[in-house]
């Protein structure tokens, strides 16, 4: 018997391996559909927590340079004020038309500012984490843009981060459409250079230009409209030969992005229980 | 027994701030990231219960996905080199080395120990990527990200050895 027991526990280690591979095994499997558990991701508190100190140590590196820019920029912006006040006052006569318009194209959308609290690029999927969370008024699904173009769509929240699916990452898929044509697709990342994404599906009659810009579409109800993604690069044919596969130069680097906002559409519940019926 | 346990804490979470503050944002020429943490493993004393080497991999591979957004991959990687740490260092210790064998350059000699550092890194770099390029669409990316990462890893871990054990 105590034969028996020494011979168990000289073999525990092949029990305790496999265990701790299998529960890794999960992780990587579970993760990588993305709706996990947020504890095991960077968005859980302490790791966004150490990530947000990070970028600001960075930032406040960054300074002396920010500062001469935003000095120069701001000189800059006192001549356009001025200008523009001139302009301004000979204009206000009839303003009523403009302002009515703006107004009706923000009613639906609200931005909400935030800063990249942590972003890779070299993986396969990439994720950013962000710090405005559900206490900032984002949820799951919402769409994150910057000032160059899309980045991304909001997979989970805590109270003060959410996590986002980057568009360089293989789940990521985003209705678009060409700017010129209206035909449309969908953007895909295949991996690779962080520059280059795949617009599939787009039909063998549609007339296309290199340099064709691409937006998104506004049927996913994720992004309005009229969202910059990119432009054309190069036009091949898809691996079955049925539809262009369009490779595009995105406009957003996403290599050294800092400040996003995140759009939330408040008629999308709205739309949402419309595709229902 | 409490002492040398909080002494490697110490220095797995120093190694562990290293790799997510400043390695994780280092990609030479586009690939692959050095894997520092890798060494906490490495330098388990023989004698070390199998299991509690296990534990030590798991753990610390834990905390680098983590940060890192590679949740499983560290950690499946690690576990699986603190497996082949103890046979790996029995046949590559000298004869009369001592039974509790801190491994390092000055008491494996410094040919031995680099070739112990080399064969366990390169191991651990396999399933690294193995486990990262799950259907990646680039293979020659990966192979590439590999070497770049364990070249640029095992040069680190090299010159932190000679800076933490001097030779004589």
């Amino acid at each position: 018997m105590h034969d028996f027991i020494e011979r168990i526990t000289a073999y525990i280690h092949w029990a305790l391996f496999l265990l701790l591979e299998v529960f890794s095994g999960l992780l990587l499997f579970k993760y990588n559909n993305y709706q996990g558990s947020i504890w095991f991701t960077q968005a859980n508190t302490i790791a966004a927590y150490v990530h947000e100190w990070e970028a600001k140590a960075l930032a406040y590196l960054r300074m002396p340079a920010e500062n001469a820019e935003l000095v120069q920029r701001n000189v800059l912006l006192q001549h356009e004020t001025d200008s523009l006040r001139n302009l301004l006052a000979e204009a206000l006569k009839d303003s009523s038309v403009t302002e009515k318009k703006q107004a009706e194209v923000l009613r639906d959308m609200k931005l909400i500012p935030a800063h990249i609290v942590d972003n890779s690029v070299r993986n396969r999927d990439n994720l950013l984490v962000i710090n405005a969370g559900s206490n900032a008024g984002v949820e799951p699904e919402m769409g994150v843009v910057s000032g160059t173009g899309v980045v991304g769509i909001v997979s989970a929240v805590t109270p003060h981060y959410s996590l986002v699916i980057s568009i360089l990452n293989s789940h990521s898929s985003i209705s678009c459409r060409l700017r010129r044509t209206d035909y449309f697709g969908y953007l895909k990342w295949k991996g690779g250079n962080t520059l280059r994404a795949y617009m599939e599906d787009v039909p063998r009659h549609a007339q296309i230009k290199v340099g064709d810009i691409v937006e998104t579409s506004g049927f996913s109800n994720v992004f309005p409209a009229g969202i910059f993604l990119g432009k054309v690069a190069k036009i091949k044919n898809s691996s079955d030969g049925l539809a262009y596969e369009l490779e595009i130069l995105l406009g957003t680097d996403m290599s050294n992005l800092r400040h996003v906002n995140v759009i939330s559409n408040q008629n999308k519940e709205e739309l949402d229980s419309l595709r229902l019926r | 027994m409490i002492i040398p346990i909080l002494k490697r804490i110490t220095w797995a979470l120093l190694l562990l701030a290293v790799q997510v503050l400043i390695l994780n944002h280092v990609h030479p020429w586009g690939y692959g990231a050095p894997l520092l943490c890798t060494l906490v493993v490495i330098t388990l004393p023989m004698g070390t219960s199998r299991s509690a080497a296990l534990l030590w991999g798991f753990c610390i591979g834990l905390i680098a996905d983590i940060f890192a957004g590679t949740a499983g991959i560290s950690s499946a990687a690690l576990t699986f080199t603190a497996l082949v740490q103890p046979p790996i260092l029995a046949f590559m210790a000298p004869r009369d080395s001592d039974e509790e064998l801190h491994p390092s350059f000055s008491t494996m000699g410094r040919w031995n120990y680099f070739q112990f550092l080399a064969v366990l890194l390169l191991l651990h770099h396999i399933v690294y990527f193995a486990l990262e390029g799950f259907s990646y669409f680039h293979f020659t990316d990966i192979v590439v990200s590999m070497l770049v990462s364990y070249i640029s890893s095992l040069m680190l871990i090299v010159l932190v050895e000679h800076v933490r054990n001097p030779q004589k």
